[in-house]
Protein backbone atom coordinates (compact mmCIF):
# COMPACT_ATOMS: atom_id res chain seq x y z
CA UNK A 1 0.00 0.00 0.00
CA UNK A 2 1.40 3.43 -0.92
CA UNK A 3 1.77 6.04 1.78
CA UNK A 4 -1.32 8.19 2.08
CA UNK A 5 -0.68 11.91 1.95
CA UNK A 6 -2.99 14.88 2.34
CA UNK A 7 -2.37 15.95 -1.22
CA UNK A 8 -3.98 12.66 -2.29
CA UNK A 9 -7.07 13.62 -0.31
CA UNK A 10 -7.11 17.07 -1.88
CA UNK A 11 -7.32 15.47 -5.32
CA UNK A 12 -10.44 13.46 -4.52
CA UNK A 13 -13.07 16.14 -5.29
CA UNK A 14 -11.49 16.85 -8.68
CA UNK A 15 -11.24 13.12 -9.31
CA UNK A 16 -14.95 12.64 -8.62
CA UNK A 17 -15.75 15.48 -11.03
CA UNK A 18 -13.14 14.34 -13.56
CA UNK A 19 -11.50 17.74 -13.74
CA UNK A 20 -7.97 17.01 -12.56
CA UNK A 21 -5.01 17.28 -14.88
CA UNK A 22 -3.80 14.03 -16.45
CA UNK A 23 -0.84 13.95 -14.10
CA UNK A 24 -3.02 14.48 -11.04
CA UNK A 25 -5.42 11.77 -12.21
CA UNK A 26 -2.49 9.40 -12.77
CA UNK A 27 -1.10 10.19 -9.33
CA UNK A 28 -4.37 9.51 -7.54
CA UNK A 29 -5.27 6.43 -9.60
CA UNK A 30 -1.81 4.97 -8.96
CA UNK A 31 -2.32 5.59 -5.26
CA UNK A 32 -5.81 4.03 -5.33
CA UNK A 33 -4.60 1.01 -7.26
CA UNK A 34 -2.23 0.26 -4.43
CA UNK A 35 -5.10 0.46 -1.97
CA UNK A 36 -6.01 3.43 0.21
CA UNK A 37 -9.15 3.09 2.34
CA UNK A 38 -8.96 6.79 3.34
CA UNK A 39 -9.11 8.04 -0.25
CA UNK A 40 -11.67 5.37 -1.22
CA UNK A 41 -13.91 6.60 1.60
CA UNK A 42 -13.42 10.24 0.56
CA UNK A 43 -14.29 9.41 -3.07
CA UNK A 44 -17.36 7.54 -1.91
CA UNK A 45 -18.40 10.48 0.27
CA UNK A 46 -17.86 13.11 -2.43
CA UNK A 47 -19.35 10.84 -5.10
CA UNK A 48 -22.53 10.80 -3.09
CA UNK A 49 -22.67 14.60 -3.48
CA UNK A 50 -22.04 14.39 -7.21
CA UNK A 51 -24.82 11.82 -7.44
CA UNK A 52 -27.22 14.15 -5.61
CA UNK A 53 -26.25 17.00 -7.94
CA UNK A 54 -26.83 14.82 -11.01
CA UNK A 55 -30.11 13.46 -9.61
CA UNK A 56 -31.52 16.98 -9.45
CA UNK A 57 -31.13 17.42 -13.22
CA UNK A 58 -34.56 18.02 -14.79
CA UNK A 59 -35.57 14.84 -16.62
CA UNK A 60 -36.02 15.08 -20.36
CA UNK A 61 -37.88 12.66 -22.58
CA UNK A 62 -35.48 10.54 -24.58
CA UNK A 63 -36.33 9.55 -28.18
CA UNK A 64 -38.21 6.25 -28.25
CA UNK A 65 -35.79 4.83 -30.82
CA UNK A 66 -32.74 5.28 -28.60
CA UNK A 67 -33.37 2.21 -26.46
CA UNK A 68 -33.46 -0.14 -29.45
CA UNK A 69 -30.31 1.37 -30.95
CA UNK A 70 -28.35 1.11 -27.71
CA UNK A 71 -29.46 -2.44 -27.04
CA UNK A 72 -28.78 -3.51 -30.64
CA UNK A 73 -25.25 -2.16 -30.33
CA UNK A 74 -24.66 -4.03 -27.10
CA UNK A 75 -26.23 -7.24 -28.41
CA UNK A 76 -24.02 -7.08 -31.49
CA UNK A 77 -21.03 -6.77 -29.18
CA UNK A 78 -22.21 -9.61 -26.97
CA UNK A 79 -23.18 -11.85 -29.89
CA UNK A 80 -20.14 -14.03 -29.42
CA UNK A 81 -21.23 -14.65 -25.87
CA UNK A 82 -24.85 -15.61 -26.61
CA UNK A 83 -26.02 -18.27 -24.19
CA UNK A 84 -26.48 -21.75 -25.64
CA UNK A 85 -30.13 -22.39 -26.45
CA UNK A 86 -31.23 -26.02 -26.27
CA UNK A 87 -34.03 -27.26 -28.59
CA UNK A 88 -37.28 -28.12 -26.80
CA UNK A 89 -38.96 -31.14 -28.36
CA UNK A 90 -41.08 -33.95 -27.02
CA UNK A 91 -39.03 -37.14 -27.11
CA UNK A 92 -39.45 -40.67 -25.78
CA UNK A 93 -38.50 -40.78 -22.07
CA UNK A 94 -35.16 -42.61 -22.45
CA UNK A 95 -34.17 -40.66 -25.55
CA UNK A 96 -35.26 -37.49 -23.84
CA UNK A 97 -33.15 -38.37 -20.77
CA UNK A 98 -30.08 -39.12 -22.91
CA UNK A 99 -30.64 -35.98 -24.93
CA UNK A 100 -31.03 -33.95 -21.77
CA UNK A 101 -27.86 -35.44 -20.29
CA UNK A 102 -25.95 -34.78 -23.52
CA UNK A 103 -27.31 -31.27 -23.67
CA UNK A 104 -26.28 -30.73 -20.07
CA UNK A 105 -22.75 -31.95 -20.86
CA UNK A 106 -22.57 -29.73 -23.94
CA UNK A 107 -23.90 -26.80 -21.97
CA UNK A 108 -21.48 -27.48 -19.13
CA UNK A 109 -18.53 -27.69 -21.52
CA UNK A 110 -19.77 -24.54 -23.24
CA UNK A 111 -20.09 -22.73 -19.96
CA UNK A 112 -16.65 -23.89 -18.83
CA UNK A 113 -15.08 -22.78 -22.10
CA UNK A 114 -16.94 -19.52 -22.03
CA UNK A 115 -15.92 -18.91 -18.42
CA UNK A 116 -12.31 -19.66 -19.28
CA UNK A 117 -12.51 -17.27 -22.22
CA UNK A 118 -14.15 -14.63 -20.03
CA UNK A 119 -11.50 -15.12 -17.38
CA UNK A 120 -8.74 -14.77 -19.96
CA UNK A 121 -10.39 -11.63 -21.33
CA UNK A 122 -10.58 -10.18 -17.85
CA UNK A 123 -6.95 -11.12 -17.14
CA UNK A 124 -5.90 -9.53 -20.41
CA UNK A 125 -7.87 -6.39 -19.55
CA UNK A 126 -6.29 -6.38 -16.08
CA UNK A 127 -2.81 -6.79 -17.57
CA UNK A 128 -3.45 -3.95 -20.01
CA UNK A 129 -4.73 -1.80 -17.16
CA UNK A 130 -1.65 -2.64 -15.09
CA UNK A 131 0.65 -1.80 -18.00
CA UNK A 132 -1.16 1.49 -18.55
CA UNK A 133 -0.84 2.28 -14.86
CA UNK A 134 2.88 1.49 -14.85
CA UNK A 135 3.39 3.67 -17.90
CA UNK A 136 1.57 6.50 -16.17
CA UNK A 137 3.66 6.00 -13.04
CA UNK A 138 6.86 5.96 -15.08
CA UNK A 139 5.84 9.13 -16.86
CA UNK A 140 4.93 10.72 -13.55
CA UNK A 141 8.29 9.73 -12.02
CA UNK A 142 10.09 11.18 -15.04
CA UNK A 143 8.19 14.44 -14.64
CA UNK A 144 9.02 14.68 -10.95
CA UNK A 145 12.67 13.84 -11.60
CA UNK A 146 12.71 16.53 -14.29
CA UNK A 147 11.60 19.07 -11.69
CA UNK A 148 14.73 18.53 -9.60
CA UNK A 149 16.96 18.82 -12.67
CA UNK A 150 15.15 21.78 -14.26
CA UNK A 151 17.45 24.81 -14.60
CA UNK A 152 14.63 27.17 -13.70
CA UNK A 153 13.76 25.25 -10.51
CA UNK A 154 14.39 27.09 -7.27
CA UNK A 155 15.43 25.54 -4.00
CA UNK A 156 14.13 27.32 -0.94
CA UNK A 157 15.56 26.56 2.49
CA UNK A 158 13.02 27.41 5.16
CA UNK A 159 14.36 29.08 8.30
CA UNK A 160 12.88 28.66 11.73
CA UNK A 161 11.14 31.62 13.35
CA UNK A 162 11.36 32.43 17.07
CA UNK A 163 8.21 30.28 17.49
CA UNK A 164 9.80 27.21 15.88
CA UNK A 165 12.12 24.56 17.30
CA UNK A 166 15.65 25.11 16.01
CA UNK A 167 16.02 21.48 14.92
CA UNK A 168 13.29 21.74 12.25
CA UNK A 169 14.61 21.34 8.71
CA UNK A 170 12.61 21.96 5.53
CA UNK A 171 13.54 22.50 1.91
CA UNK A 172 11.27 23.13 -1.08
CA UNK A 173 12.24 22.58 -4.73
CA UNK A 174 9.80 24.62 -6.82
CA UNK A 175 9.52 24.78 -10.59
CA UNK A 176 7.76 28.02 -11.65
CA UNK A 177 7.21 26.63 -15.16
CA UNK A 178 5.10 23.67 -14.05
CA UNK A 179 4.14 25.04 -10.61
CA UNK A 180 5.19 21.71 -9.11
CA UNK A 181 7.16 21.44 -5.92
CA UNK A 182 8.85 18.77 -3.85
CA UNK A 183 9.06 19.38 -0.12
CA UNK A 184 11.60 17.56 2.04
CA UNK A 185 11.38 17.86 5.81
CA UNK A 186 13.28 16.27 8.67
CA UNK A 187 13.05 16.37 12.46
CA UNK A 188 9.36 17.23 12.12
CA UNK A 189 7.66 15.52 15.04
CA UNK A 190 4.66 17.58 16.13
CA UNK A 191 3.62 17.61 19.79
CA UNK A 192 0.66 15.35 20.63
CA UNK A 193 -2.61 16.74 19.28
CA UNK A 194 -0.82 19.01 16.81
CA UNK A 195 0.04 18.98 13.10
CA UNK A 196 2.48 20.94 11.01
CA UNK A 197 0.83 22.63 8.03
CA UNK A 198 2.52 23.93 4.89
CA UNK A 199 1.45 27.23 3.34
CA UNK A 200 2.06 29.09 0.13
CA UNK A 201 2.33 32.80 0.92
CA UNK A 202 0.99 34.74 -2.03
CA UNK A 203 0.37 38.40 -2.73
CA UNK A 204 -3.28 37.84 -1.84
CA UNK A 205 -2.56 35.93 1.36
CA UNK A 206 -1.72 32.44 2.58
CA UNK A 207 -3.08 29.29 0.91
CA UNK A 208 -2.84 25.89 2.53
CA UNK A 209 -0.74 23.28 0.76
CA UNK A 210 -1.70 20.55 3.19
CA UNK A 211 -0.47 18.94 6.36
CA UNK A 212 3.10 17.72 6.74
CA UNK A 213 2.66 14.17 7.89
CA UNK A 214 6.00 12.48 8.54
CA UNK A 215 7.26 9.03 9.33
CA UNK A 216 8.36 8.02 12.81
CA UNK A 217 11.75 9.60 12.32
CA UNK A 218 10.09 12.94 11.52
CA UNK A 219 10.95 12.80 7.82
CA UNK A 220 8.70 13.29 4.77
CA UNK A 221 9.07 13.87 1.06
CA UNK A 222 5.93 15.47 -0.31
CA UNK A 223 5.05 16.19 -3.92
CA UNK A 224 2.84 19.15 -4.68
CA UNK A 225 1.29 19.06 -8.18
CA UNK A 226 0.42 22.76 -7.90
CA UNK A 227 2.30 24.82 -5.32
CA UNK A 228 1.03 28.11 -6.68
CA UNK A 229 1.24 30.77 -9.34
CA UNK A 230 4.84 32.02 -9.75
CA UNK A 231 3.56 35.55 -10.36
CA UNK A 232 1.93 35.74 -6.94
CA UNK A 233 3.87 33.19 -4.89
CA UNK A 234 6.29 34.93 -2.54
CA UNK A 235 7.24 32.38 0.11
CA UNK A 236 6.56 29.05 1.74
CA UNK A 237 5.78 28.79 5.43
CA UNK A 238 5.01 26.14 8.03
CA UNK A 239 2.66 26.62 10.96
CA UNK A 240 1.95 24.48 13.99
CA UNK A 241 -1.76 23.78 14.11
CA UNK A 242 -4.14 21.72 16.14
CA UNK A 243 -4.55 18.17 14.82
CA UNK A 244 -6.21 18.20 11.40
CA UNK A 245 -4.96 21.64 10.45
CA UNK A 246 -6.21 25.22 10.49
CA UNK A 247 -10.00 25.66 10.27
CA UNK A 248 -9.74 27.69 7.07
CA UNK A 249 -7.49 27.04 4.06
CA UNK A 250 -6.43 30.67 3.78
CA UNK A 251 -5.13 31.57 7.21
CA UNK A 252 -2.88 29.79 9.71
CA UNK A 253 -4.47 29.67 13.15
CA UNK A 254 -1.33 28.57 14.99
CA UNK A 255 2.16 30.08 15.18
CA UNK A 256 4.27 30.22 12.02
CA UNK A 257 7.38 28.18 12.80
CA UNK A 258 9.27 28.31 9.49
CA UNK A 259 9.45 30.67 6.52
CA UNK A 260 11.39 30.64 3.26
CA UNK A 261 11.17 33.41 0.66
CA UNK A 262 11.34 32.60 -3.03
CA UNK A 263 14.24 34.43 -4.62
CA UNK A 264 13.94 35.96 -8.06
CA UNK B 1 -34.79 -6.95 -3.48
CA UNK B 2 -34.19 -3.18 -3.52
CA UNK B 3 -33.18 -1.26 -6.65
CA UNK B 4 -29.64 -1.09 -5.26
CA UNK B 5 -29.60 -4.86 -4.85
CA UNK B 6 -31.06 -5.39 -8.31
CA UNK B 7 -28.46 -3.03 -9.83
CA UNK B 8 -25.61 -4.91 -8.16
CA UNK B 9 -26.99 -8.22 -9.39
CA UNK B 10 -27.28 -6.79 -12.92
CA UNK B 11 -23.58 -5.91 -12.89
CA UNK B 12 -22.76 -9.46 -11.80
CA UNK B 13 -24.86 -10.81 -14.67
CA UNK B 14 -23.23 -8.44 -17.17
CA UNK B 15 -19.84 -9.71 -16.05
CA UNK B 16 -21.13 -13.18 -16.92
CA UNK B 17 -22.18 -12.00 -20.39
CA UNK B 18 -25.92 -11.56 -19.85
CA UNK B 19 -26.99 -8.61 -22.01
CA UNK B 20 -30.52 -8.66 -20.58
CA UNK B 21 -29.01 -7.36 -17.35
CA UNK B 22 -27.91 -4.26 -19.25
CA UNK B 23 -31.47 -3.82 -20.52
CA UNK B 24 -32.69 -3.74 -16.95
CA UNK B 25 -30.13 -1.13 -15.99
CA UNK B 26 -31.01 0.89 -19.07
CA UNK B 27 -34.67 0.96 -18.15
CA UNK B 28 -33.96 2.06 -14.60
CA UNK B 29 -31.28 4.65 -15.28
CA UNK B 30 -31.20 5.92 -18.85
CA UNK B 31 -33.71 8.69 -18.15
CA UNK B 32 -31.21 10.38 -15.86
CA UNK B 33 -28.23 9.56 -18.08
CA UNK B 34 -29.95 11.11 -21.10
CA UNK B 35 -30.87 14.26 -19.19
CA UNK B 36 -27.33 14.74 -17.82
CA UNK B 37 -25.66 14.03 -21.17
CA UNK B 38 -28.00 16.33 -23.10
CA UNK B 39 -27.38 19.10 -20.58
CA UNK B 40 -23.67 18.78 -21.38
CA UNK B 41 -23.60 18.27 -25.14
CA UNK B 42 -26.73 20.36 -25.88
CA UNK B 43 -27.69 18.61 -29.13
CA UNK B 44 -30.04 15.62 -29.01
CA UNK B 45 -28.20 13.84 -31.83
CA UNK B 46 -24.90 14.17 -29.94
CA UNK B 47 -26.54 12.93 -26.75
CA UNK B 48 -27.80 9.81 -28.50
CA UNK B 49 -24.37 9.03 -29.94
CA UNK B 50 -22.72 9.61 -26.60
CA UNK B 51 -25.17 7.28 -24.88
CA UNK B 52 -24.64 4.53 -27.43
CA UNK B 53 -20.90 4.75 -26.75
CA UNK B 54 -21.46 5.00 -23.01
CA UNK B 55 -23.66 1.91 -22.73
CA UNK B 56 -21.19 -0.05 -24.83
CA UNK B 57 -18.45 1.05 -22.48
CA UNK B 58 -20.59 0.06 -19.50
CA UNK B 59 -21.08 -3.37 -21.04
CA UNK B 60 -17.39 -3.83 -21.69
CA UNK B 61 -16.24 -2.41 -18.37
CA UNK B 62 -18.69 -4.13 -16.02
CA UNK B 63 -15.73 -5.89 -14.40
CA UNK B 64 -14.20 -2.55 -13.41
CA UNK B 65 -17.17 -1.37 -11.35
CA UNK B 66 -15.98 -0.80 -7.78
CA UNK B 67 -18.76 -0.82 -5.20
CA UNK B 68 -16.45 0.82 -2.63
CA UNK B 69 -16.62 4.07 -4.59
CA UNK B 70 -20.39 4.34 -5.00
CA UNK B 71 -23.59 2.80 -6.29
CA UNK B 72 -24.11 1.28 -9.71
CA UNK B 73 -26.36 4.22 -10.61
CA UNK B 74 -23.62 6.70 -9.75
CA UNK B 75 -21.12 4.66 -11.78
CA UNK B 76 -23.42 4.69 -14.83
CA UNK B 77 -23.84 8.46 -14.61
CA UNK B 78 -20.08 8.87 -14.23
CA UNK B 79 -19.38 6.82 -17.37
CA UNK B 80 -22.00 8.63 -19.45
CA UNK B 81 -20.97 12.06 -18.21
CA UNK B 82 -17.29 11.32 -18.92
CA UNK B 83 -18.14 10.40 -22.51
CA UNK B 84 -20.15 13.60 -22.86
CA UNK B 85 -17.30 15.72 -21.49
CA UNK B 86 -14.88 13.92 -23.84
CA UNK B 87 -17.22 14.82 -26.68
CA UNK B 88 -17.30 18.55 -25.98
CA UNK B 89 -13.55 18.55 -25.37
CA UNK B 90 -12.77 16.65 -28.54
CA UNK B 91 -14.78 19.13 -30.55
CA UNK B 92 -12.46 21.75 -29.13
CA UNK B 93 -15.47 23.82 -28.33
CA UNK B 94 -14.69 25.53 -25.09
CA UNK B 95 -17.49 27.90 -25.88
CA UNK B 96 -19.92 25.07 -25.38
CA UNK B 97 -18.45 24.38 -22.01
CA UNK B 98 -18.89 28.03 -21.14
CA UNK B 99 -22.48 27.98 -22.29
CA UNK B 100 -23.08 24.83 -20.30
CA UNK B 101 -21.81 26.53 -17.17
CA UNK B 102 -24.90 28.72 -17.23
CA UNK B 103 -28.15 27.45 -15.82
CA UNK B 104 -30.10 27.45 -19.08
CA UNK B 105 -31.88 24.13 -19.58
CA UNK B 106 -31.84 22.55 -23.04
CA UNK B 107 -35.05 22.79 -25.04
CA UNK B 108 -36.36 19.16 -25.40
CA UNK B 109 -39.54 18.01 -23.71
CA UNK B 110 -39.45 17.47 -20.00
CA UNK B 111 -40.44 14.10 -18.64
CA UNK B 112 -43.22 15.32 -16.37
CA UNK B 113 -43.83 12.06 -14.52
CA UNK B 114 -40.13 11.53 -13.79
CA UNK B 115 -39.74 15.14 -12.71
CA UNK B 116 -42.62 14.81 -10.26
CA UNK B 117 -40.84 11.83 -8.70
CA UNK B 118 -37.54 13.68 -8.45
CA UNK B 119 -38.85 17.10 -7.55
CA UNK B 120 -38.15 16.61 -3.88
CA UNK B 121 -34.45 15.84 -4.46
CA UNK B 122 -34.19 18.72 -6.90
CA UNK B 123 -35.63 21.13 -4.35
CA UNK B 124 -33.35 19.83 -1.61
CA UNK B 125 -30.28 20.27 -3.81
CA UNK B 126 -31.33 23.80 -4.79
CA UNK B 127 -31.94 24.74 -1.15
CA UNK B 128 -28.62 23.24 0.00
CA UNK B 129 -26.65 25.11 -2.65
CA UNK B 130 -28.50 28.34 -1.87
CA UNK B 131 -27.46 27.97 1.76
CA UNK B 132 -23.82 27.53 0.77
CA UNK B 133 -23.65 30.45 -1.65
CA UNK B 134 -23.85 31.09 -5.40
CA UNK B 135 -20.16 30.39 -5.94
CA UNK B 136 -20.60 26.79 -4.77
CA UNK B 137 -23.32 26.18 -7.35
CA UNK B 138 -21.24 27.93 -9.99
CA UNK B 139 -18.13 25.78 -9.47
CA UNK B 140 -20.22 22.61 -9.60
CA UNK B 141 -22.07 23.73 -12.72
CA UNK B 142 -18.82 24.67 -14.45
CA UNK B 143 -17.15 21.41 -13.50
CA UNK B 144 -20.03 18.98 -13.83
CA UNK B 145 -21.84 20.29 -16.89
CA UNK B 146 -19.15 22.50 -18.41
CA UNK B 147 -16.28 20.04 -18.10
CA UNK B 148 -13.90 22.79 -16.97
CA UNK B 149 -10.74 21.92 -15.06
CA UNK B 150 -10.13 23.35 -11.62
CA UNK B 151 -7.50 25.71 -13.01
CA UNK B 152 -9.90 26.93 -15.71
CA UNK B 153 -12.63 27.55 -13.14
CA UNK B 154 -10.21 29.47 -10.94
CA UNK B 155 -9.24 31.59 -13.95
CA UNK B 156 -12.81 32.30 -14.98
CA UNK B 157 -13.96 33.18 -11.49
CA UNK B 158 -10.75 35.04 -10.76
CA UNK B 159 -10.49 33.04 -7.56
CA UNK B 160 -7.48 31.24 -6.04
CA UNK B 161 -7.24 27.59 -7.05
CA UNK B 162 -7.29 26.52 -3.39
CA UNK B 163 -10.54 28.39 -2.87
CA UNK B 164 -12.13 26.73 -5.90
CA UNK B 165 -11.07 23.33 -4.56
CA UNK B 166 -12.45 24.23 -1.17
CA UNK B 167 -15.83 25.38 -2.58
CA UNK B 168 -16.08 22.24 -4.67
CA UNK B 169 -15.39 19.94 -1.76
CA UNK B 170 -17.75 21.79 0.59
CA UNK B 171 -20.55 21.65 -1.99
CA UNK B 172 -20.10 17.93 -2.65
CA UNK B 173 -20.05 17.11 1.05
CA UNK B 174 -23.16 19.20 1.70
CA UNK B 175 -25.04 17.58 -1.18
CA UNK B 176 -23.89 14.11 -0.19
CA UNK B 177 -25.60 14.58 3.15
CA UNK B 178 -28.91 14.87 1.27
CA UNK B 179 -28.72 11.30 -0.01
CA UNK B 180 -30.27 8.86 2.48
CA UNK B 181 -27.81 6.19 3.59
CA UNK B 182 -30.09 3.38 2.41
CA UNK B 183 -30.04 4.85 -1.11
CA UNK B 184 -26.27 4.84 -1.24
CA UNK B 185 -24.76 1.88 0.59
Amino acid sequence: MSTHRDDHLELCAGYVLGNLSETETGTLEGHLEEGCPTCEAEINRLGRGAWAFASATPRLLEPASLRARVLDTVRAESGRRAPIKLPRRRLAPVVAWVAAAAAAVIAAVGVIEWRAASRLERELADARGEMSKLQQELQSEREWAALLAAPQARVIELATTPDGSPQLRARVAYDPATRRAVVAVSDFSPPPGKDYQLWAITKTGPASLGLLRTDRSGRALIRLPDAGDPFTLAAFAVSLEREGGAPTPNAPAGPVVMVGKIGS
Amino acid sequence: MTDLGRDGYCVERMRAGDSRALEELYDRHNGLLYSVVLRIVKRAADAEEVLQEAWLQIWRAAATYNAARGTVGAWLVTVARSRAIDRIRSEGSRQRAEEASGADPPPPTEDASANAAHRQMSERVTRALDQLGPQHRQVLEMAYFGGLTQNEIAGRLNAPLGTVKSWTRQALIRLGDLVPREEWM
